[in-house]
């Protein structure tokens, strides 16, 4: 197995049921990149950032995070993992949040650091049941980069937020990838994707694509990604 | 106000309800279970309490006694000598036994009836019927113009002092600690599942056996500060009686402190909200409450039922609780040895059962 790749996915299948959640899916994400998992609702986003994290194990494959087959917990010190839902013990302050998640992970220090990089110092005493929606979202982001992870998981990290906020989100986002952290962010938005190196489609629990934004463009034959991704998801279906 | 609005409100709720079985079922099951399980418990109970007679009348008398007591319905007698007596008390094989002194027929003749009676004492108001089937044998006997009846009676435990308070109050102790950390426990760590903390949890380094043993200390040392207010509430403010040791009361409190936190932990598993977390209440607390001991005794309890009060961990933890403060037993005693022994065990019963239960996959 090639360690320039962070996360490996081979033949992955996931099924709930009857329901086939994730079936067959390819996907490699180089250390250090932002990887973009796109697709809508239901797609199998959540499923695979759930199987990469170790909360769900595969029927069919491998998951590779690191080098090492998951589910594994060992590994799991060196991934953070911002859920879709900021989840967050609402009777702590945002600090102590921080503090709480810093502690599990087994780090002591960087609390500073990462309430300082999603602006959230200042109303560190907070409680978090008192804090707005984006705040809590910011704080749900600090808890899960807290203990300078080397993948980051961030399941729709922007949903909800105002368009201000996530500009900022997306700062923060590139700054940790140039530092080496590797990034995978789902999306169902398709204008974040232009802010990934490499983005994956994920529609029915397959990966229609893979590519740089450019390469999904030409493979879609349109300069609009959201009409390239329709008319990628329209062919495999057909 | 309109109706249409009203209506559509009812509805709403109802249909929430259809999709959420487990509720309709507790609505309409728990009622049945509790009164049937009541009225089983309190129509099958065997009351009749078994007195032991020692007679060392001279006189004729004590035998007649003796003979006439052995008919009554109130209580069911055994022939016993007075050395005995005490050890037969202890070993709970007796609730009182009564000694006809060997000048009782003179004392009799002299105008005064003086049957000693001694009591078990630990349950108040147990003794009522020796006393009242003693007296109702004496007037069939000697009618109305039956002589001063005297019974001298001698308590083991407790004594003229000892009321219920007493006997409730050394149970309740440990069954509010028991009841108030099990809700805690349950409904807190469902929220951690609820708020998708735990999912956090679950994708961090942390081992399953390291949130159990967390959960489990951060709860123990709460219902520990608990189990010291209400006891010294009992025993400074209600006065309830204590002859044991304070500390071993505090530590039966900490056992069931720790068998109510996993046991929390572990039906949280079972739960889907909140509202089914309380559900648990009466399911795990009614059949315990009413089935330990704690109102009625475990030893009159229908055959069946005795079974089920021996497989439930209250059980032991309350008769511990009696057997140190109205007993005044110790850690030389080999019954309350047991009775901690079992909790103890309860408890690392449910440690293992909630750190198995609690996966670390949500599927």
């Amino acid at each position: 197995m090639s360690e320039s790749y962070a996360v490996n996915l081979e033949g992955v299948s996931k099924s709930f049921g009857a329901f086939k959640a994730l079936n067959g899916v390819d996907l490699r994400v180089r250390r250090g990149e932002i990887y973009g998992l796109l697709g809508p609702n239901g797609a199998g986003k959540t499923t695979l950032i759930r199987l990469i994290c170790g909360l769900l194990e595969a029927q069919g494959g491998t998951v590779t995070v690191l080098g090492q087959r998951m589910p594994n917990v060992s590994v799991l010190r060196h991934i953070g993992y911002m859920t879709q839902a900021p989840a967050l013990y609402p009777g702590l302050s945002a600090e102590e949040n921080v503090e709480f998640f810093a502690a599990i992970n087994g780090v002591e220090s960087g609390v500073k650091e990462a309430l300082e990089l999603v602006q959230l110092y200042e109303r560190r005493k907070s409680v978090v049941a008192t804090l707005s929606g984006g705040m809590r979202q910011r704080c749900s982001l600090a808890c899960a980069l807290v203990h300078r992870p080397e993948v980051l998981l961030l399941d729709e990290p922007t949903v909800g937020i105002d368009p201000q906020l996530r500009v900022q989100f997306w700062d923060y986002f590139r700054r940790m990838a140039a530092a080496g952290t590797t990034l995978i962010v789902s999306s169902h938005v398709m204008d974040e994707a232009d802010r990934c190196q490499r983005l994956g489609l994920i529609q029915y629990g397959r990966l229609l694509a893979e590519g740089s934004p450019v390469e999904i463009r030409s493979q879609g034959g349109s300069q609009n990604l959201e009409e390239a991704f329709l008319a990628l998801a329209g062919r495999k279906e057909s | 106000m309109s109706g249409h609005r009203v209506r559509a409100i009812t509805r709403r709720l109802l249909q929430g309800f259809r999709r959420d079985r487990r509720t309709v079922a507790l609505l309409f099951v728990a009622p049945i279970v509790i009164l049937g399980l009541l009225g089983y418990l309190i129509r099958g109970s065997s009351t009749v309490p078994d007195v032991g007679i020692a007679n060392q009348d001279t006189g004729p008398l004590g035998a007649t006694v003796a003979d006439a007591l052995s008919r009554s319905t109130q209580i069911e007698t055994t022939t016993i000598s007075e050395a005995d007596g005490d050890a037969r008390l202890k070993d709970g094989s007796l609730v009182a036994y009564i000694v006809f002194p060997a000048d009782f027929s003179q004392q009799a003749q002299g105008g005064q009836i003086a049957p000693e009676v001694h009591v078990e004492g630990s349950q108040p108001g147990q003794y009522a019927p020796v006393i009242q089937a003693l007296g109702q044998s004496l007037i069939s006997l000697a009618g109305s113009s039956a002589p001063k009846f005297q019974p001298k009676v001698t308590y083991l435990y407790g004594g003229t002092a000892y009321d219920t308070l007493d006997y409730f109050g050394a149970a309740f102790i440990g069954l509010i600690v028991f009841f108030l950390v099990f809700v805690i426990t349950i409904v807190s760590f469902l929220n951690e599942r609820s708020q998708g903390t735990l999912e956090r949890l679950m994708a961090s380094p942390l081992r399953r056996g390291e949130i159990v043993l967390g959960y489990m200390i951060g709860f123990t040392v709460l219902a520990l500060i608990q189990a010291a207010e209400v006891l010294v509430f009992a025993l400074a403010v209600l006065k309830i009686q204590n002859h044991g040791n304070v500390l071993l009361i505090f530590g039966m409190e900490a056992l069931m402190a720790i068998a109510a936190v996993n046991l929390g932990i572990f039906l949280s598993m079972f739960a889907r909200s909140e509202f089914q977390a309380v559900q648990f209440i009466p399911l795990v607390i009614v059949p315990q409450f009413l089935l330990s001991g704690i109102i009625f005794p475990v030893s009159s309890e229908p055959g069946a039922l005795q079974w089920l009060s021996g497989v439930l961990p209250l059980t032991y933890a309350v008769n511990g609780m009696r057997d140190i403060m109205v007993k005044g037993a110790d850690l030389s005693s080999s019954g309350l040895l047991l009775d901690a022994g079992v909790v103890a065990g309860f408890a690392i019963l449910l440690i293992a059962a909630g750190t198995a239960t609690l996966r670390r996959r949500l599927g």
